[in-house]
């Protein structure tokens, strides 16, 4: 990679951080070759201890970046890009991380020739451990793809995918995150019931959520072929799985996915035709 | 080698089937006997050149492998009658469900001091030779008499020794298992038909489909949730109805059935236990034919009128 890559964050909230953080680890870019830009210094103090560069300027970002991520709310994307776009050269990779956003939207805010990529990124990202898919858009070539992989390794895990599996990965690992949490408080609920103090029950909850899928991504094994590891003959756990098929857990889970992909695909619609409305 | 099967209903004819096509033993060394004559499966063993007997006894002197294929409630009475015939050779195979050999090794002790008993489960299929077969050894079995057997039914289908507790379980799911096949392929193929197939074809098919994929399971060293995956291409079908499957509480079905199987089991061998059968539970003819068979008298503690005990010698006990 080529060591004078300068990589700016329009937007200093969660997604920013945690994706700063990663590219930082690399070791590949130093923080002198990152910049920030936000209009306040609300969110500054953290990416001030990554030693990064901080402005409020967007268009000062965009001249003197190469790769720049647009990690900012969903329905600001549309001002921010009108605000760079004169400055965006076909030399520039922009990375947009926000949902519902495509790359249709993407490339009509910005000149015809502008490479763009799309990206989404899930919670986990700010400890190192996140699932982020991005797809490339029409004038980004396999080598920005990889450049872009090789920047986030480790954000955690990165893969490319057609745009269509963007939504998907929204409902399966953005919101499921989500789902995980709801389960560990469930996990603790139940103990409580059982009789165990809350906050144990939460920390214990909280890491056997970590151990299983620590044990789950290193194994390589199936999770049913593990799910039946850990299954004694009459034991406690065939018990506590059945009340749980018993309880359709399966079928929520399945819907939950498929719900939250709807929702992010209806969503990624409605904000393309308000921006279809808006040019008109 | 001898074998002979006190009952000639399904289980035997199953079984027979199953040996004679494995060719494990010749027709004309089996003996079997039945009450009933006029049985259809009765008719299908003397077919198959099964020496045919209404005299349990003739089955027991002419056997030295003698398969106890009668219902678990006409155990004891059986028991009671052949008990003084059983010699040093005979090995007793119990396929009752529910009986346990302690109950069988007791009835046999008033005649023998080391009467030699085992307790099988198997199920319908050996009669095509896809049986599932377990076994537990009893007290005075030897480890010789074990292999006899597996090598029996391994002719028939997978075969395997299991420790006795566990056979109300393999009851749940092997030996009622092929009763659930039985029903999904006859719910799958509503569904083809359903969908405008003709009901042969849908029969047919969704019959073959449950075969191959026990096959393909059996065959390879994935787990099934694998070999699941490897079919459900991404957006496609058959995760569609996967979905629709688990939203029916498909898994949970399945595993409510093979408790209720096995407890169910264990429930019968309960009662065989502890209860009283009336005589109208047993076939009116069946107790009068043991009844007026010589030796079998007032002293094996048969008592009509005030229900019968099937286990002990002594007066009827209460309920619970």
């Amino acid at each position: 990679m080529d060591s004078n890559l300068r990589i700016g964050f329009i937007g200093a909230g969660n997604m920013a951080y945690g994706i700063a953080k990663g590219v930082l680890q690399s070791g590949d870019v130093p923080p002198t070759n990152v910049k920030v830009s936000a209009p306040s210094r609300r969110n500054f103090d953290r990416f001030q201890e990554l030693g990064v560069d901080l402005t409020h300027s967007n268009t000062e970002l965009i001249s003197s970046c190469d790769l720049v991520f647009v990690a900012v709310k969903p329905h600001l994307v549309e001002t921010v890009l009108c605000e760079i776009s004169h400055h965006v050269t076909s030399k520039h990779i922009i990375v947009s991380v926000a949902a519902g956003v495509t790359l249709e939207m993407l490339e009509g805010l910005l000149p015809p020739e502008s490479v763009v990529l799309r990206l989404m990124p899930n919670l986990p990202c700010l400890v190192q451990k996140g699932a982020l898919l991005f797809s490339r858009g029409t004038r980004a070539r396999p080598e920005d793809g990889a450049l872009l992989r090789s920047l986030l390794q480790h954000c955690g895990v990165v893969e490319e995918g057609p745009e269509a599996w963007i939504d998907i990965h929204t409902g399966l690992s953005g919101s499921g995150v989500a789902f995980v949490y709801l389960f560990a408080e469930a996990l603790a609920d139940g103990a409580v019931k059982m009789g165990m103090p809350s906050a144990l029950a939460h920390s214990i909850a909280a890491q056997t959520v970590l151990g299983a899928g620590q044990l789950l991504r290193d194994s390589g094994k199936h999770p049913a072929q593990l799910r039946s590891e850990v299954c004694t003959p009459g034991g406690t756990t065939i018990f506590g799985l059945h009340a749980m098929e018993q309880g359709g857990v399966r079928a929520a889970t399945m819907n939950a996915v498929e719900t939250a992909t709807e929702r992010a695909r209806e969503l990624g619609r409605k904000a393309s035709s308000t921006a279809t409305q808006n040019r008109k | 080698m001898s074998v002979g099967f006190i009952g000639a209903g399904q289980l035997a004819h199953a079984l027979v089937k199953g040996f004679t096509a494995a060719g494990v033993i010749a027709t004309k060394r089996i003996t079997a006997s039945s009450p009933d004559t006029d049985l259809p499966t009765v008719s299908g063993l003397r077919k198959m050149g099964v020496n045919l007997t209404t005299s349990n006894k003739e089955v027991v002197s002419k056997s030295d492998v003698l398969f106890l294929a009668v219902k678990p409630h006409i155990i004891p009475f059986v028991l009671d009658e052949i008990g003084p015939d059983i010699e040093d050779r005979h090995l007793i195979v119990s396929c009752a469900a529910g009986v346990t050999i302690s109950s069988i090794e007791k009835k046999l002790l008033q005649y023998r001091p080391f009467p030699k008993v085992m307790r099988c489960m198997t199920n319908t299929p050996v009669v095509v030779r896809e049986g599932a077969t377990v076994y537990a050894t009893g007290t005075h079995a030897e480890v010789e008499d074990g292999k006899l057997l597996e090598q029996l039914m391994a002719s028939v289908g997978y075969c395997t020794e299991v420790e006795e507790d566990l056979i109300d379980a393999v009851t749940g799911l092997s030996g009622s298992g092929p009763a659930y096949a039985f029903t999904a392929v006859e719910a799958l193929a509503d569904g083809g038909v359903k969908m405008g197939l003709p009901r042969r074809l849908a029969i047919r098919l969704g019959a073959q489909a449950l075969l191959g994929a026990a096959k393909m399971l059996l065959d390879s060293e994935q787990h099934p949730g694998q070999l699941k995956d490897n079919v459900c291409s991404p957006g496609g079908a058959t995760i569609h109805a996967l979905h629709v499957m688990e939203s029916g509480g498909f898994r949970a079905l399945l595993i409510n059935a093979v408790e209720a199987s096995c407890i169910r089991t264990r429930e019968l061998q309960y009662l065989a236990d502890q209860e009283k059968i009336s005589p109208a539970a047993i076939k009116k003819t069946t107790l009068d034919k043991v009844l007026q068979q010589p030796g079998v008298g007032t002293g094996v503690g048969v008592r009509t009128g005030s229900g019968i005990s099937l286990f002990n010698n002594s007066h009827p006990r209460n309920k619970k």
